[in-house]
């Protein structure tokens, strides 16, 4: 993928609707369906329910956002993974970087032997928070050496000139921060960087903390430069890479360098360690000092200490504590969907603007405060869908009409229903909902077990009556958001989130929100019995209350619930499990 | 501090037919769901703001989220996903609970849970929230420890 060049960032397929707010689901016109594509925080509800038999089934659905469980199949997934807290140095940058290449692919990262080490291979086990043992950043002198022997590349007299360069100049630091660089291999991310940098930099303790990638650079036109890199790179997915540069003090490392190199520069004997295998943790105590000395301590191999003292922090005060993941990630391995997906569910940190600055501390902290993009409607595939639309139209047309006895049909013989209202103990006084206060099983006020079990109807005769006595409402179909969130051969469980206006009664015009939780089982192609219904009443927020003029509500053409054979409701058949339904299901 | 949610032992089932024949057993169905459900909605939350490394042992392997639309599958997934939300303070004010018909669960004793309250994400305004679970019983002689199934959460201005 070429990098682009000033072109607008385009959002991924993966990640489209991010940005995207579906919520409404049913709608009676197309025109409505465009109002419920758009951000909803002004949503007109319309309160006429148009649906009619006619249309159940037929009618155009709105494209809804779903999102599948297999929603991954994204270029960041595909990105290889090489983590680790360790020092490069690049030292001829420009032997890496060609012209016409295009850093963010990983094509080319393959077409190139040397570098190709943790590509695409299987031979790379995926581990995001996990540091080979050599690298550790115990003493590192001694772990610059491994890391330069291992690597091969790299010139023990390079870097000796470094540490006098060093020495000589006291040097302006500064820490560049890539927000959400955890996604990008580090070799591929640099050499993007490095790519559109007009100097030549080196980056020193490069290294994934959280969400992000850091490393220090020293010297102010180096940072400078780097500066300007932001927001002229790209990944994979299309999606601007933000750069951001914040002055620092001497990196840690640097320090300890310069330390040992004043003090003990003829005592550096690189074969002291080649003879070490790489994965003995003791082996390197010897090298390290005093573990407090350690700023971030990374323990790959994390059986050192179980997670009960890595929480409290017992052994060692690492001023970063990565173990925790890292014991993750050496309990799961080879999931690079995993953290794929995870952190396909915090994009917003992609949408960082190029323009601002934010400060150190609000890019460090911020990243960590950001909340995974809230979406519309959620279903198992679209055959439930439209089971579920299918369902909830021809209920609510009856549940709206003049006598809930139609919904009969709808419920299992021994069906559960229960309602309940807000409780806040600092207003305990009635409220507006006073009409379905006394119906309330509120278990946070409700205490009493024998009207615990009293206020949850049971059979489908009790459930009957207590709706036919609740206030009689229309609700907003086009408001409705669905999250179906369980799903067996035998049973489907979704939510159903939405307003309603009271349309008679004491509380006549008053807007209302609910959530409505139903498990059904399927009863023939095309039904589903309910055999749990639990109602949730609240009073609609400022923005819910937003409505359009209401609308006549037109009389059903049919009110009452199919009838079934007895037959098939004995039989009880199964859903299929193949990735949701048959398609049987959805062509009755 | 706990991390599993324990209830006295189920009573026995009855040994044909629908566990809720008669009423007496729907009773005692309803009296075990309470407080399955109790019992949950404390530790769960509190779990969840204290001590949110241990939520995940709350979770069955295979078990689901939907988050905010978003799904969230398996304890790994759950793993990583409770790791990078940000600390958080609930309060519920609503919480209601049904023993769910064991001719959808196929005689697996399974309550289903609704709360709703508030949550204040760390970095984040306070936002009103709905919630559902699934909890499904692991019966042994001396108790049963519930877990969850499968969690439904969002935000009631999730849109704004």
């Amino acid at each position: 993928m070429p990098l682009r060049k000033g072109l607008p960032v385009k959002t991924p397929s993966c990640l489209c609707d991010a940005d995207q707010v579906v919520c409404g689901l049913l709608s009676p016109s197309s025109a409505a369906v465009t109002d419920h594509l758009q951000t909803s925080s002004s949503r007109p509800h319309g309160f006429s329910s148009q649906a009619t038999w006619e249309d159940i089934g037929d009618g155009p659905l709105p494209s809804v956002h779903t999102m599948g469980h297999n929603d991954v199949g994204n270029p960041l997934k595909r990105r290889t993974r090489c983590w680790g807290i360790y020092r490069r140095r690049y030292n001829n940058w420009s032997e890496q970087i060609s012209s016409g290449i295009h850093p963010s692919s990983h094509q080319q990262q393959d077409g190139d032997p040397a570098t190709n080490g943790a590509h695409m291979s299987t031979r790379v086990r995926y581990a995001p928070y996990a540091v080979p043992p050599c690298h550790r950043r115990g003493n590192s002198q001694k772990q610059d050496q491994t890391q330069t022997n291992m690597e091969g590349e790299q010139k023990p007299p390079e870097r000796r000139m470094e540490q006098e360069k060093q020495d000589e100049t006291t040097g302006k630091w500064f820490k560049i921060i890539i927000p959400f660089g955890i996604k990008y291999d580090e070799k591929w991310l640099l050499d993007l960087i490095q790519g559109q940098c007009s100097v030549p930099f080196t980056p020193v303790e490069f290294h994934y903390e959280r969400m992000q990638a850091q490393f220090f650079v020293e010297d102010a036109s180096v940072a400078f430069a780097l500066k300007n890199v932001n927001g002229k790179i790209w990944d994979e997915a299309n999606e601007r890479i933000s750069i951001f540069i914040y002055p620092s003090d001497t990196p840690h490392s640097v320090q300890k360098e310069l330390k040992s190199v004043k003090v003990e520069q003829t005592k550096l004997l690189p074969s002291n360690l080649r003879n070490k295998t790489p994965c003995q943790l003791d082996g390197l105590s010897d090298t390290v000092q005093n573990a407090t000395d350690i700023k971030n301590l990374n323990l790959s191999n994390s059986e050192v200490m179980s997670l009960e003292e890595l929480d409290e922090g017992k052994s060692l005060q690492p001023e970063e504590m990565t173990a925790d993941r890292s014991t993750l990630c050496t309990a799961f391995p080879d999931k690079s969907t995993n953290i794929c997906s995870i952190l396909e569910l915090f994009p917003k940190l992609l949408r960082l603007d190029s323009q601002e600055s934010p400060s150190p501390t609000s890019v460090g902290i911020a990243a960590h405060k950001w909340l995974p993009t809230c979406r519309g409607s959620f279903f198992g595939s679209d055959a439930l869908k439209r089971l579920v639309l299918q369902f909830l139209q021809h209920y609510y047309l009856i549940y709206d009409s003049r006598d809930r006895q139609g919904l009969l049909g709808a419920y299992h013989e021994e069906a559960c229903f229960s309602l309940a209202i807000p409780f806040s103990p600092e207003d305990p006084g009635p409220s507006s909902l006073c009409e379905y206060f006394k119906e309330s099983r509120n278990m946070k006020k409700l205490k009493d077990p024998s009207l615990r079990v009293q206020l949850l109807k049971h059979t489908k005769c009790d459930v009957m009556r207590s709706l036919c006595v609740l206030p009689k409402t229309q609700h907003d179909l086009s408001s409705f958001v669905v999250d179906m969130w369980f799903q067996t051969e035998r049973m489907l469980c979704f939510s159903v989130n939405g307003v309603f206006k009271e349309v008679e009664g004491m509380s006549q015009d008053s807007v209302r929100a609910f959530t409505r939780t139903f498990i059904a089982t399927p009863i023939s192609n095309y039904s589903l019995c309910i055999v749990n219904d639990d109602l949730f009443v609240r009073d609609a927020s400022p923005k819910e209350n937003q409505s359009t003029s209401s609308v006549p509500v037109p009389t059903p053409s049919c009110s009452s619930w199919p009838t079934l054979c007895q037959k098939q409701q004995e039989m009880g058949q199964t859903f299929s499990t193949q990735s949701g339904m048959n398609l049987q299901w959805s062509q009755k | 501090t706990r991390e599993e949610v324990v209830t006295p032992p189920l009573p026995e089932q009855a040994a044909s037919g629908s566990l809720m024949a008669t009423s007496v057993d729907f009773k005692t169905h309803v009296d075990q769901a309470c407080r399955a459900a109790e019992e949950f909605v404390n530790i769960y939350y509190e779990t969840m703001d204290k001590r949110r490394r241990a939520l995940t042992r709350l979770y069955l392997d295979k078990a689901t989220l939907i988050w905010n639309g978003n799904v969230v599958t398996g304890l790994e997934a759950l793993t990583n996903f409770f790791e990078m939300l940000p600390s958080s303070e609930f309060q519920v004010n609503m919480l209601d609970c049904q023993p769910v018909h064991e001719q959808a669960t196929q005689a697996q004793t399974t309550v289903l849970v609704v709360t709703s309250g508030t949550v204040k994400f760390d970095g984040n305004k306070q936002h009103y929230f709905n919630q559902n679970f699934l909890l499904t019983a692991q019966s042994t002689p001396t108790n049963t420890v519930w877990k969850i199934a499968s969690d439904c959460f969002r935000f009631q201005d999730w849109a704004s």
